[in-house]
């Protein structure tokens, strides 16, 4: 199926490579770089690419390609779903997933994508098994194997593999056992000139963190869990049951992981919990402009918004900006063009604003369309949707488990157009 | 790529191996194999230290051993003699009582990958079907097929594929799916691994235990069963009624594709499923990964074709982020393009009018054009919208938009008298040759409603002699020509001058021969001139015709979840028809006995034959099967219409003949058997318009030639020449090839 994969780092070096049946020639990457080439930003290449012998269907995942060589017809989805997960597992394993991790951590990259991968086909990829399997490398661990000699790869098998519920080992013992839900929703938007809504939408998750012992049956149900629009589960949820009593009931998987991914869309009113006031100007026929933008609250039911940061992707004839700030700090970029302003938080007795002049190019024309400003922040213990937890129970085990849930509101890709 | 340097990195690797100082410390040589590995990794050539991994190989380290294990799969193929030094580790290794220990040596031994390692491996992978650690049956199964890969493909091992089905039952899930991945590589000739109604209802029941890529591949697996009710049907259908919810986009799909080949006689099943996965479809559009979303996108457009209206109601999930990757915009630009209607026409227009200033022209261009195509529907406001950017006066935005009217008034003639009021002023800014072709071109067809058309036309003449493309001169010439029919008293005077450029001046021949072929006509006289020229100015039939009519379901369900949406399916044709070829280059030996023996007619004469009676005007009618008695009736009743002879020399297969006139729709009514002399043969034919031939073939072996008589029921000699022309084709190919 996934014939081999090569990590291309930003400058277009392959720096790993690796084969699961007969070996690719480097070459292969050619027609890679040219369609990198064509694109002009790195950002561009398209995910699919033919050449004549085979397809390489590629991510591009923090500042690296991860380009894998397809031979026969497959499932493209498939591909891009486990490309991600092994660049999720990088980022598991060695806390980020960039070029220098994986150089320095060569040794356990091949072992992992040994473990994940034989002949093509994918075998192992939850990290809980992964990790029973080859132990991730910490500075504690690396020191203690210095010394002792003992190796990062454990001797046993997991035992995951062998319970009868596939994504729970058996025989799990916590001293405290607590299960913690965190909602976290992010608001996708699209704002346009006159501040009104051009497209709103609320992707959703629920990530479970469950330490409890033996094989707990949970199940958790929501206050309003009609305003759930289109749901998808993690496979443990007995979907019957959410079908009928709209419970969510699980044997849960140990550890982290994501228990549902939801959508609240359009039909329903999404609240939008910031505004932007913004004038932004370029003079005919001359070499400068007028920048001003105004952020503050609105429909944030009462609570702080904070980490707000916006970033404006000024057009290429902008030199320089000249800014004052009334609150947080500015950088601007001459060479990307990008401008970032980093907010914090909204007090709203004292509105954050950004104004000041713009130097643009002489003699350059002026540009034809004003620039689009991303917005990102953050509201603590509130989900935007009304999306409540009711209750959790826990079945078949005696004892207490702790129990906690916490509620974030996040931008996802948040844009205000001007 | 071995770099310079590299054989001191290797001269000092090799010391360091074989210090027993450092053979004794476990850590430090556990250390000087890394660096080997990490050399490795980054393309230096480490072939040379083979030697001292094989015996790094005898640890009892299991870090140690997995990295020896990756360098010898590595340079196995290159150092085939030394690597059966590592075998007999590996065997040992492979009776380990630690299962990882097993498992990796197994894995290891089936990806040496050079040859005669298969008689070593076989023995092994039996014992490793029956381990009990599953971490060894798993690996154990994949292991039949990397075996099969290196005996060549060639015979299939029937016990052991027995013994995989029989291991689809096994209690480990991944097992199971890796039976089927094995199975399907093993029997690729025969077509894949049968999945026959047990094994389609062990799956099904097992679906629910296997991880996301395991329901993804049985998914897929299960498309090649068939049900044999309706109510099995239905029931496997229930069953997998949660995947298209499941959190993996991967298995929604999968199960969609499932749906839809199952339920093709049930077309309300089938636009149901397309209803509840909406959702999924469109959470996977708004996706995290950009790769996910654009796959996700040109599904959307796929299931666009059968269902226009399916996503209209969502098309704001289509709009743009401008920090969206190229590839992604231009699939939404499509898919909104595709989901207009009454109600949001207005909402995206709006929207694309605000992507045609976007910084990036190709994506600019791109939602000019996608405008162009909403025109034809909503012509109105797409005009305006288009004429109100001309007014930007930028380069590669008026290029596109004439290129878009060009288009349009050929379709929507209503719209040519707001066209025309647009175009006046754009000349100024438009510099390449689409561009400057679409403008000349309406400029010539549309000139008697635009005033100052022959004036614009007249600025193109002046700068003739620096126009680079020859393109742009084509089109002007036929341009000024039209006008000049239409306003002869302003463009005659530059006609001359052009017509005496392109004839005199000219080097391009194709502009100097249009130019000839201008004057001459001219020279005929103007009526000619217009009857030729003044062809219909628009044609809003062809709107229909381009429009992509509703595509059934079933027409691209076998494509969907497949590369074909998003890349086409002629592209995966050529790749398998490449490696087709290549497969069966080495092979050629073994199959050339075969291809003597084999068609009768060779490829190439075969095609001859098929084009021969297309190009005569004759189209013989297949089937048309004569009774022998009204054979017999007719050619008496008939004369002679055309008698011949030709030569023919040895022996004589009439069989072969028989098939051969069979190929060209010649019907063999009688004939004497094999050997018989002199030999005979009655064929009849009729073609397309009901003429019948009847013929006579007689050969004499004596007089090594064969007579030809043939009869005709009408007296057209035309035809008769071609149906001759046919016969004698063939009869010439069966002689060639006996010869």
């Amino acid at each position: 199926m996934i014939h081999s994969l090569f990590l291309i780092n930003c400058s277009g070096d392959i720096f790993l490579e690796k084969h699961w049946k007969s070996v690719v020639s480097q070459s292969v990457c050619d027609y890679f770089f040219e369609a990198q080439e064509k694109a002009a930003d790195v950002e561009n290449v398209p995910p699919v690419i033919s050449t004549p012998h085979h397809y390489l269907i590629s991510i591009y995942r923090d500042k690296l390609f991860f380009v894998s060589v397809i031979q026969t017809e497959v499932p493209p989805l498939f591909v891009i779903e486990f490309l991600h997960r092994v660049a999720d597992t990088f980022q598991d394993y060695f806390g980020e997933c960039s070029e220098a991790a994986i150089k320095d951590n060569v040794v356990i990259v091949y072992e992992l994508l040994e473990e994940m991968l034989d002949n093509g086909f994918p075998l192992a990829t939850e990290s809980n098994i992964l990790k029973e399997l080859i132990k991730p490398p910490t500075i504690l661990r690396s020191v203690v194997n210095s010394i002792t000699g003992s190796s990062n790869v454990g001797d046993t098998l997991p035992t995951g593999q062998l319970s009868n519920i596939p994504w729970r080992r058996a025989g799990v013992k916590y001293t405290n056992n607590e299960a913690y839900f965190d909602v976290v929703e992010e608001i996708d938007a699209i704002i346009d000139k006159s501040g009104s809504t051009v497209f709103a939408e609320i992707q959703g998750v629920i990530d479970a963190c469950i330490k409890l012992s033996g094989m707990p049956d949970l199940s958790l149900s929501f206050m309003n869990p009609r305003l759930l629009d289109d749901v998808s589960f993690h496979p443990c949820i007995r979907f019957k049951r959410w079908e009928s009593e709209r419970i969510l009931s699980f044997i849960p998987p140990d550890g982290n992981f994501r228990l549902i991914s939801y959508r609240v869309s359009s039909q329903n009113l999404v609240a939008i919990p910031v505004y932007v006031k913004h004038s932004i100007s370029f003079k005919e026929n001359s070499s400068c402009g007028r920048f001003d933008i105004t952020i503050g609250p609105k429909q944030n039911m009462g609570k702080t918004i904070e980490g707000i940061t916006v970033t404006v992707h000024m057009p290429k004839v902008v030199l320089n900006m000249n800014l004052t700030t009334t609150q947080g700090s500015y950088t601007f970029d001459p060479v990307t063009k990008v401008l970032t302003w980093d907010v914090g938080k909204i007090t709203p007795q004292k509105l954050p604003s950004l104004k000041g002049l713009v130097n643009l190019q002489s003699g350059a024309p002026k540009p034809e369309e004003n620039p689009s400003l991303n917005i990102q922040f953050k509201i603590q213990q509130l989900a935007i949707s009304g999306l409540k937890v009711n209750r959790l129970d826990m079945y078949g085990e005696k004892y207490k488990p702790f129990k906690g849930v916490k509620y974030v509101t996040k931008a996802g890709k948040f844009q205000v157009r001007t | 790529m071995p770099y310079l340097g590299s054989e001191d990195v290797v001269k000092e690797l090799k010391k360091a191996l074989c210090n027993p100082h450092i053979q004794a410390d476990r850590l430090r040589y556990r250390n000087v194999i890394q660096r080997v590995i990490r050399y490795m990794t980054q393309g230096l050539d480490m072939s040379g230290v083979f030697m001292e991994m094989v015996k790094a190989s005898a640890t009892v380290d299991i870090v140690q051993k997995k990295l020896v294990y990756l360098y010898m799969c590595t340079y196995a193929p290159l150092k085939p003699d030394l690597a059966l030094l590592a075998i007999n580790t590996l065997c040992k290794d492979c009776s380990d009582p630690n299962p990882m220990v097993r498992g990796l040596a197994l894995r290891s031994m089936c990806s040496l990958r050079m040859p005669g390692v298969q008689e070593y491996i076989q023995q092994p992978i039996l014992n490793g079907l029956r381990d009990k650690a599953s971490y060894v049956r798993r690996v154990a199964v994949l292991g039949c097929a990397k075996m099969h890969n290196l005996h060549g493909d060639s015979e299939v091992d029937g016990a052991l594929v027995n013994e995989l089905y029989s291991l689809l039952r096994d209690q480990d899930p991944i097992v199971v799916v890796n039976c089927l991945r094995s199975l399907e590589e093993i029997l690729k000739l025969e077509g894949g691994v049968v999945i026959n109604k047990p094994i389609a209802h062990h799956l099904l029941n097992r679906m629910s235990k296997l991880d996301q890529w395991g329901q993804a591949e049985v998914l897929n697996f299960l498309l090649r069963y068939q049900p044999r009710s309706e109510e099995e049907l239905f029931d496997i259908l229930n069953l997998l009624d949660s995947f298209l919810k499941s959190s993996s986009p991967g298995v929604v799909m999968g199960a969609t594709k499932l749906f839809l080949i199952l339920a093709k006689k049930f077309p309300h099943v089938q636009t149901d499923v397309l209803v509840r996965v909406k959702g999924p479809l469109l959470a996977a559009c708004s996706s995290e990964s950009r790769e996910l979303c654009f796959v996700a996108l040109c599904h959307v457009r796929q299931i666009l074709h059968s269902l226009p209206g399916h996503f209209s109601s969502h098309y704001k999930k289509f709009f743009c982020s401008y920090s969206e990757p190229h590839y992604i915009k231009l699939q939404k630009v499509e898919v909104l393009c595709e989901l207009v209607n009454d109600e949001n026409v207005q909402q995206v227009l709006e929207e694309l009018r605000g992507y045609c200033t976007d910084v990036s022209a190709d994506f600019a261009q791109s939602a000019i054009f996608a405008i162009g195509g909403i025109a034809r529907t909503y012509t109105d406001q797409c005009v305006q919208i288009l004429t109100e950017l001309l007014g930007l006066r930028q380069e590669h935005i008026t290029t596109v938009v004439v290129q878009t009217f060009r288009d349009l008034v050929w379709l929507c003639p209503q719209c040519t008298e707001a066209v025309c009021q647009a175009l006046p002023g754009c000349e100024e800014n438009i510099q390449d040759s689409e561009g400057k072709q679409a403008l000349i071109w309406l400029l010539g067809v549309h000139g008697e409603r635009i005033p100052n058309a022959p004036y614009v036309l007249e600025d193109f003449v002046e700068n003739v002699k620096s126009e680079t493309f020859p393109a742009v001169k084509m089109e002007l010439l036929t341009a000024l020509l039209r006008l000049f029919l239409s306003r002869p008293a302003e463009c005659q005077d530059m006609l001359g001058r052009l017509l005496y450029y392109c004839i005199e001046e000219e080097k391009d021949m194709a502009v100097r021969d249009r130019g000839l072929f201008y004057y001459r006509l001219l020279l005929v006289g103007i009526d000619e001139v217009k009857r030729i020229l003044c062809s219909p100015k628009s044609d809003p039939t062809l709107g229909l015709l381009e429009d992509p009519a509703e595509r059934p379901v079933n027409s691209w369900a076998s494509d969907f979840n497949t590369l074909v949406p998003v890349y086409g399916k002629a592209h995966w044709a050529t790749i398998s028809k490449c490696q087709g070829a290549e497969r069966c280059g080495p092979e050629l030996p073994k199959t050339s006995s075969f291809a003597a023996s084999g068609p009768l007619i060779p490829e190439d004469n075969k095609e001859r034959e098929q084009e021969l009676p297309d190009s005569g005007a004759l189209m013989l009618v297949p089937n048309r099967q004569l009774t022998a008695d009204y054979f017999e009736k007719t050619w008496l009743s008939l004369k002679v219409a055309h008698q011949q002879v030709l030569p023919w020399r040895g022996e004589f297969h009439p069989d072969t003949l028989q098939m051969a006139l069979q190929v060209v729709n010649i019907q063999t009514i009688a004939m004497s058997r094999a050997g018989t002399r002199p030999w005979k043969a009655y064929l009849s034919a009729q073609d397309d318009t009901g003429c019948l031939f009847l013929t006579e073939l007689l050969l004499e072996p004596e007089n090594s030639e064969m007579q030809i008589s043939v009869k005709q029921n009408e007296a057209r000699t035309e035809t008769l020449n071609s149906f001759i022309s046919v016969l004698e084709t063939v009869i010439g190919t069966i002689e060639e090839i006996k010869s």
